[in-house]
């Protein structure tokens, strides 16, 4: 188990540096600058600002320091939002992205996991046919449909809640916004578990437990859980990672001020350091959710072996 | 045998219930949707309605919003129009923005100009204060000035200054600071020394690039100065606090020279979304909104009534075409054909919902300036499209060998309808077949840089109230003029124009630049802006103005109920 | 061995035939398969029967909401909703059936071959799976548009490159827990080669969970291609997918519902008719239910 830790751990460092060796490339190779804005400056104040932001220098140059940087902990200056660093950024941006999006996350597990089991073991009758046409319009319809309209609906008509904003741990301004993010994620989950869970109430040892007369919640609890979890982890890693490093969406319809705007704004800008930057840390959080998530099949499945 | 085989229907039966379930609540659903719509929204207005008082309220904290996050609040280093809005807050020039837009006195009180308008002094206010106590002096200004054009502090738009002596010589490194052309003789009055009369230097004199600035505070602290902590301005509000991404709150400065007639006590900015800005309005956490999309004009007005608030925008949005090569360059006819067969009333009307005005020129109107717009603009629709046809012919093209050209513009929220009505125009009209193409906005401005696109938008806001920021767009040599037009006739007007002191005889050499530009045909023009605000109706003490820079500092709250 | 523990060995020809005639009899999966197909036959037909095409404005009839002349009514340029919808179903169909697929087929060949290797096989595979989950994908499809010019193929390609990490890592994962089971043991006793096994024994009791991913892929697919649309790649305007016009209509929710409903209403049947299909097809493969 050491060893295996040991060994994830020592990969990890060649897969960062992969990581952002291709951000930085990619957004170098993307045109336009982050100084270039439809007035051109003078050549000499230009060369200036490069200077500054060591865009002047070759590539491999840049590229070589960036990575110095980021052995320090140091992701750099924002190009787009000057005199603030990267740092500063996601410090400030990451708690409301983590808040919001860890509690969507195990509202959508909660959520899904009770309806889906619930439909799986009641098949094909209205607890089944109910919840899931309620997963497929939770699937079907985009969260840029329904944040705007819980805000039309609770905010503007309603009055009982605000419309956005970052009041930090405060249940009426996060209502909305996890309620948003936490639908299709528990539609996901909904679906996959009660896939999963017909797949394992149908096997044979299922129904041996069952013709041994055991009561359904035992069977439920102690045999199908853990076969039921094994998509559902896998599905989760990455899901984690990717609310942590914040929904654009959602954030720009309730105004919150966490790192995936910045993402997009600093795509759109080409904010080298910001981009890599959030890069880097999303890759940190997949490596690091991946491998919680094999770690949870190791203890789901104990014949699952970690290496062979 | 027959029992299993009952069981099994009944399954089968339950099965099928379970599945027209499903079906059923689809198909209501799209009942719904089909019978439901009527096109308009809910029937009852979504906002209750809002009592005013007569009184102040008690709590005077004015909430905006702006479009973006400003990149910084430095007012030298900033380029964005939602740092400007936010700085004309919190920094006074020379000249200030009056309740109408207009140029009041600022920090200067009075000022002469000499006989050849080339050379201005303007008198500083003694009462005038940094939020930290210290005096304003010319010093501030001289030292912010000479900092914005100097290289190595790094600003984006140090040709802000170019009218001044020295400025571009200083500024691409070839002179030192020093010799640019402005001085301080003493603490209470400044110099102005300019390359050639201009009409406009009080405008700009109230922008963002030339507001003083705070020598002690920068220099100690260096890139940090805007922090909260370390921040001194002299405007009516000083900067409280920025959390990057959520808001931007303002206090109100004590020591402002005019504080006592500073009403708000709190000012806080929201960097927000348009159709967020909206949601945010109608819900009463927002009073002041600083934009909202088009096609949501005629619904927002049958909801809103008079807090949907429109006024005329200096700026164009315009097409422009590449004058570097096929299909444009050598043809006059093909040119005025496009731009003939445009319906623009349609464009305006229908698409724009009646928001915007036609364009005909690329001048918009402007106090004193005649307008140049083109005979065929009067035109019947028929007459017009038959002339439009005609040229279309004479430039080669028939419906055998059509024009097959692309139409580059940026991404944007309300850009593809009106460039999809535009190219649908063109093929009904004249049976050329414009194929349209939205770019992501860097990758565009790139692609123009190198003139790789024959056909384009390019959208222009004015700097200053005055022709030439407009029609500069198409001289010779100019950084942005994307089409490559160059013509030396319209240069020499432009040149004449610029050493001209007399104001009228000015506008005039304008004019007739203008006149050219129409016959060439080079730019296609399309709409003029409009600035569009959601307002509160218990929000008094501001006017729209064309340049929409509607300060804060004399805003105020009535008492207010609901909303 | 007791064959009721055994789970399910290879395929034989038989079996699918036997497949087919359970799907036939899962009522729901028919009833979805045949909304399926009437919504792409009415998307082949409407267009070409219908009097308006879905490009040319009509200025006296903007914003007509549903009924009348115009049975969906019309947008903001005044063009026919329902040929509009006709030709996004077209293209959104066709997209996410596409890609859909091959992200599910290279999902599942990538995490199957991962997880039964295992070792330092797997770890790079999915270490691979790890660095493409973080490729910022916005400049990624500025510079792809940049090098390629628009072609749809790119869109394909630009969906591709994303959609099927998730099935990779759920495939695995049920490949870890399944080379372990005694049949797996069985069949590699009898010296089958890799391959073999990949193929014919382990992806088989995969195919529940990775129908269900698959028909959860669709849908966000389509979704996903409106989002390319903005930086300029997938449909070119006046042409328009159904993820198109969902994000125009949600411009217009308070205004002009019915443009955003109409087009989420038929992403919604798509969707819906795939979960069915999904839930008939899973049953149909596995011979261990009983009806």
């Amino acid at each position: 188990m050491l060893k295996f830790l040991g060994r994830r751990l020592l990969i990890a460092l060649p897969t960062m540096l992969v990581i952002a060796t291709l951000a930085f490339g990619l957004l170098h190779a993307t045109p336009g600058g982050p100084f270039d804005t439809a007035k051109r400056m003078p050549p000499e104040i230009q060369r200036s600002i490069e200077a500054k932001y060591h865009l002047d220098e070759p590539l491999w140059r840049q590229y070589l320091r960036y990575l110095n940087d980021l052995a320090h902990g140091d992701l750099g200056p924002s190009f787009q939002y000057r005199n603030t660093s990267v740092n500063e950024l996601v410090r400030a941006g990451l708690p409301v992205d983590a808040v919001v999006g860890s509690l969507a996350l195990l509202t959508a597990m909660l959520v899904g996991g009770f309806t889906g089991t619930v439909a799986a073991l009641r098949r094909n009758s209205l607890w089944d046919h109910v919840p899931m046409f309620f997963a497929v319009l939770g699937i079907s319809i985009p969260v840029f449909v329904t944040g705007p309209l819980l805000i039309l609906v609770f905010a503007v008509q309603l009055h009982w809640l605000p419309s956005g904003d970052w009041r930090g741990i405060d249940i009426r301004y996060l209502l909305l916004p996890v309620a948003a993010l936490a639908l299709p994620y528990t539609a996901y989950i909904a679906r996959m578990v009660r896939g999963a869970a017909i797949e394992v109430f149908t096997s044979p040892f299922i129904r041996t437990a069952r013709a041994k007369g055991l009561p359904t919640r035992t069977v439920v609890l102690r045999h199908a859980l853990r076969p039921v979890l094994m998509p559902l982890v896998s599905f989760l890693g990455p899901a984690f990672a990717s609310v942590l490093t914040g929904s654009i969406i959602i954030e720009s319809v309730f105004g919150l001020p966490g790192i995936g705007r910045y993402f997009l704004t600093g795509a759109i800008n080409r904010d080298y350091t910001l981009v890599v930057g959030i890069t880097v840390l999303y890759g940190a959080l997949i490596i690091a959710f991946n491998l919680l998530a094999d770690l949870c099949y190791a203890w789901l499945d104990p014949r699952v072996r970690l290496q062979s | 045998m027959r029992l299993s085989k009952i069981l099994k229907c009944s399954l089968c039966q339950r099965r099928l219930a379970g599945a027209a379930l499903a079906l059923a609540m689809t198909l209501t659903a799209a009942l719904l949707a089909a019978c439901g719509g009527e096109g308009q929204g809910p029937d009852v207005p979504v906002v209750s309605s809002i009592r005013v008082g007569t009184g102040l309220a008690a709590d005077q904290t004015l909430r905006r919003a702006l479009d973006a996050m400003p990149r910084t609040l430095d007012p030298s280093l900033l380029t964005d129009v939602d740092a400007q809005k936010v700085t004309d807050d919190l920094f006074e020039g020379l000249t200030a923005l009056g309740l109408d837009g207009s140029m009041v006195p600022g920090v200067a009180t009075s000022w002469e100009v000499s006989a050849d308008g080339k050379n201005w002094v303007f008198h500083l206010r003694p009462e005038a204060r940094w939020s930290n106590g210290d005096p304003v002096t010319s010093a501030d200004f001289i030292y912010a000035w000479r900092r914005q054009v100097d290289p190595k502090t790094g600003t984006e738009y140090a040709q802000a200054l170019a009218p001044i002596v020295g400025a571009m010589a200083v500024a691409t490194g070839h002179a030192p600071v020093s010799s640019l052309g402005v001085d301080a003789p003493d603490p209470l009055t400044v110099r102005i020394a300019l390359n050639s009369p201009t009409p406009y230097l009080l405008f700009l004199l109230a922008d963002s690039f030339m507001q003083p600035l705070h020598r002690a505070t920068i220099e100690r602290w260096g890139d940090d100065w805007t922090r909260p902590e370390h921040w001194v301005s002299n405007g009516p509000f000083v900067v409280k606090e920025v959390v990057i991404g959520n808001r931007i709150t303002l206090e109100k400065n004590p020591l402002y020279w005019d504080a006592a007639s500073v009403r708000p006590n709190q000012v806080i900015y929201y960097p927000l979304e348009t159709l967020t800005q909206v949601g945010r309005f109608m819900a009463g956490d927002i009073q002041f909104a600083s934009i909202f999309p088009n096609s949501q004009f005629k619904w927002l007005k049958s909801q809103l009534g008079d807090q949907v608030v429109t006024g005329p925008y200096l700026g164009i949005s315009q097409m422009e075409v590449n004058m570097l090569g096929p299909p444009f360059a050598m043809s006059r006819d093909l040119r005025l054909a496009l731009n003939l067969a445009l319906d623009r009333t349609i464009l305006a009307n229908k698409v724009g919902e009646g928001l915007q005005e036609p364009a005909f020129s690329v001048v918009p109107p402007l106090p004193g300036y005649r307008p140049q717009i083109p005979e065929w603009a009067s035109w019947s629709d028929e007459r017009r499209h038959a002339e439009a046809r005609r040229l279309y012919a004479a430039a080669g093209y028939s419906a055998a060998h059509p024009l097959r050209v692309q139409l580059d513009y940026p991404t944007g929220e309300d850009n593809r309808d009106v460039f999809d009505a535009i190219t649908a125009m063109w093929l009904t009209n004249l049976g050329a077949q414009v194929e349209p193409y939205n770019e992501e906005f860097r990758v565009l401005l790139q692609n123009l840089r190198l003139h790789k696109a024959a056909l384009f938008q390019n959208g222009w806001i004015g700097d200053y109230p005055d022709p030439f920021t407009f029609l500069q767009l198409f001289q010779t040599g100019f950084d942005q003029n994307f089409s490559a037009y160059s013509d030396p006739a319209y240069d020499a007007l432009l040149s004449a124009a610029a050493q001209e002191a007399d104001p009228a005889r000015r506008f005039r050499f304008f004019e007739q630049a203008e006149r050219r530009l129409n016959e060439e045909g080079v730019s296609i023009p399309i709409m003029y802006y409009t600035s569009r605000h959601l307002v509160k109706p218990y929000v008094k003490g501001w006017q729209l103005n064309i340049q929409d820079r509607i300060v804060s500092r004399y805003m105020y709250l009535l008492e207010h109920e609901g909303g | 061995m007791n064959a009721a523990i055994l789970p399910r060995p290879a395929r034989a020809a038989g079996q699918w035939r036997q497949s087919w005639e359970r799907l036939c009899r899962h009522r729901p999966a028919l009833v979805a398969l045949a909304l399926l197909g009437f919504v792409v036959l009415l998307a082949l037909l409407v267009p070409l029967v219908s009097p308006y095409d879905y490009a040319t404005p009509d200025w006296d009839e903007l914003y007509q909401p549903p009924g009348g002349g115009h049975l969906l009514g019309t947008d903001g340029l005044g063009r026919d909703l329902l040929v509009r919808v006709m030709w996004g179903c077209r293209i959104s169909l066709l997209v996410g059936i596409a890609a859909s697929l091959v992200s599910v087929l290279i999902g599942v060949l990538w995490g199957a071959t991962a997880g039964y290797a295992g070792g330092t096989t797997d770890s790079l595979m999915m270490r691979i799976v790890d660095i493409l989950y973080t490729v910022p994908f916005i400049p990624l499809v500025i510079v792809l548009t940049v090098l390629f010019g628009r072609s749809f193929l790119l869109v394909f390609v630009a969906i591709g490159a994303v959609s099927w990490l998730d099935i990779a890592r759920i495939v695995r994962g049920q490949t870890l827990s399944l080379k372990n089971r005694e049949f797996i043991e069985a069949a590699r006793a009898l010296g089958l080669s890799n391959t073999t096994m990949i193929v014919r024994h382990v992806v088989p009791n995969l195919l529940g969970v990775v129908i269900i991913y698959a028909t959860l892929t669709v849908p966000t697919v389509i979704l996903f291609e409106a989002f390319l649309s903005f930086l300029g790649l997938g449909v070119h305007a006046p042409l328009a997918s159904l993820g198109t016009l969902i994000s125009d209509g949600a411009n217009h929710m308070k205004s002009h519902p019915y443009l955003l409903t109409i087009p989420a209403v038929f992403l919604t049947l798509i969707v819906c008719s795939f979960s069915y299909l999904g839930d008939g097809l899973r049953d149909a493969l596995d011979p261990r239910e009983q009806r």
